[in-house]
């Protein structure tokens, strides 16, 4: 086998000086800090009204006062448990129905209409509705990240199954498999790539519908906090509030694409 | 081995090929030359039952299970080391997992990949993944072997290795062979018959040479054979007189 060269997967690496990673994540944090800084200037000079846009210290001690006095917890657990009951929900679901379509042309024909207008319409809308079908607890902010989350992943799945590689479907007829081992080999690592790709925006699809679910009508959650902050025109809550379900959805995103390179270990070689 | 009587196949109605007869007889090399177009691809995927025919028919001595079929792209599966997608077919067959995996190991070894098993095709070069698919399709020892250009990708000292190796192993099994090409030389290098099929639409097979230069072969020495300047002539004539300006056009 001499003269054929192979692709090795180990990644160049500069001999000496920071690691570029490094640099950028510095460069950023420094970007951070000068903005913090001059928000803190602007507010407390009184160029910018604290009443609309409270100063970085502000929007802090409010954080760590929700951390601190432990009123944070149940909230972020209520929307945690809805986010993540509708994001599994809304997997098992999308994995279900978007196979089922993919493979009877029957079954494609009665769900495609529906999904098509699912996902034509911003789905949040519907929440009012869940709330008056399923009443202001768990069950319509579950109801509402299922369906955002399951509209995303049939589309994930039902389209890559449709546009799965048609040379190894074939390859696994001509060594003489038949649909399971075709579902097995191809469609289930296909698909799994596919639902991996949209894991991240699920996630966020999940919050975004236990949130907004919260929103509209609730007794607690995140959303019922925002939708508080906001009815007393607490801008430094409302902050606080947004800058919490940011940092939790990017430690969500940071674990989905651990998740991710797990699974998808032959991608990243 | 291999009967093809009368088949014709077409895509969306007009024929591509159509009324095409041809014969293999086991333990035979036989290479299908023709104009692009004409539908040498065709012919082996009615074999495989990838496409059925419009009229005709295809008998076969072997079951199904018995072809092996190399296709131009490597079609690997790329979330499969390299041993499980040797191993891919034999658990298809149900060959317990240990077996497989030793067969899929004594096969890498034979084709220069010993000590791959673990990686996966992304990390490997095109001639690497085209010996995988090799094994993969050896490992199943298949009586009758189609090939669709499967070196066509390949730099021409990878490709003149891969098809020695496999020549060799042709030879001693005495497998049966139809190679589709576009390689006058290929196809007189490695076979013992060629067909050429005329182009297409509506193709025929127009003739059939037999090539009796003696074996083994050696790919590279078998160009110095006196019979192989005046065959490589004959065919390209051929094959000239098939393609016309509206088939280069096409």
């Amino acid at each position: 086998m001499t003269g054929e060269t192979q692709r090795s997967g180990s990644r160049v690496s500069t001999a000496a000086g920071p690691k570029p990673g490094r640099t950028r994540a510095i460069r950023r944090a420094l970007a951070l800090l000068v903005l913090l800084a001059v928000w803190e200037t602007l507010s407390r000079i009184g160029w910018l009204d604290p009443f609309y846009v409270p100063p970085p210290s502000s929007v802090g001690r409010v954080v760590v006062d929700l951390v601190a006095t432990g009123q944070l917890w149940p909230h972020l657990g209520a929307t945690a448990t809805a986010a993540f009951a509708g994001l599994l929900v809304g997997l098992a679901l999308g994995i279900g129905l978007g196979f089922a379509a993919a493979l009877s042309p029957l079954v494609a024909d009665l769900l495609e209409p529906v999904m098509i207008l699912l996902n034509a319409i911003p789905r949040v809308i519907l929440a009012p509705l869940f709330v008056i079908w399923l009443g202001i607890g768990l069950a319509s902010k579950l109801a509402l990240a299922t369906i955002l989350v399951t509209v995303l992943i049939f589309f994930a799945v039902y389209n890559g199954i449709k546009e799965v590689d048609r040379r190894l479907v074939e390859r696994i007829q001509t060594l003489g498999g038949g649909r399971s081992v075709l579902v097995r080999e191809v469609y289930v690592p296909s698909v799994t790539a596919w639902v991996m790709g949209n894991f991240k925006v699920a996630v966020g699809f999940a919050f975004t519908g236990a949130v907004v679910g919260e929103f509209v009508a609730s007794s607690r959650g995140l959303g019922y906090l925002l939708q508080f902050a906001q009815s007393t025109y607490n801008a430094a809550l409302t902050i606080a509030l947004i800058l919490i379900i940011m940092t939790f959805v990017l430690v969500l995103f940071a674990v989905a694409e651990r998740l991710e390179r797990r699974l998808l270990a032959w991608r990243y070689l | 081995m291999l009967r093809v009587r009368g088949l014709t196949v077409g895509y969306g109605g007009e024929p591509v090929i159509d009324g095409v007869d041809l014969d293999l007889e086991a333990g035979r090399f036989a290479s299908l030359i023709g104009p692009s177009g004409s539908g040498k691809t065709s012919i082996l995927r009615v074999v495989t039952s990838l496409v059925q025919p419009l009229h005709g028919s295809v008998e076969l001595d072997v079951d199904g299970r018995d072809i092996g079929f190399l296709f131009q792209d490597d079609a690997l599966l790329p979330w499969r080391t390299v041993r499980q997608n040797v191993t891919l077919g034999l658990r298809i067959r149900d060959v317990a997992s240990g077996d497989a995996d030793t067969q899929a190991d004594d096969w890498l070894t034979r084709l220069g990949l010993e000590g791959f098993g673990d990686r996966y095709p992304g990390q490997l070069s095109g001639g690497q993944r085209k010996r995988v698919a090799i094994a993969q399709v050896l490992a199943l020892s298949p009586k009758l072997l189609l090939m669709d250009e499967p070196f066509a990708a390949l730099d021409a000292i990878v490709r003149t290795r891969i098809t020695q190796d496999l020549l060799d192993w042709v030879e001693r099994e005495q497998l049966t062979v139809l190679l589709v090409t576009h390689d006058l030389e290929e196809a007189i290098s490695v076979s013992d018959e060629v067909h050429v099929l005329g182009q297409g639409p509506r193709a025929t097979i127009r003739a059939r040479h037999a090539i009796d230069i003696p074996r083994p072969r050696n790919v590279l020495k078998v160009r110095r054979h006196p019979d192989f300047g005046p065959l490589l002539q004959t065919l390209w004539d051929e094959l000239a007189g098939e393609v016309t300006e509206e088939g280069i056009a096409t």
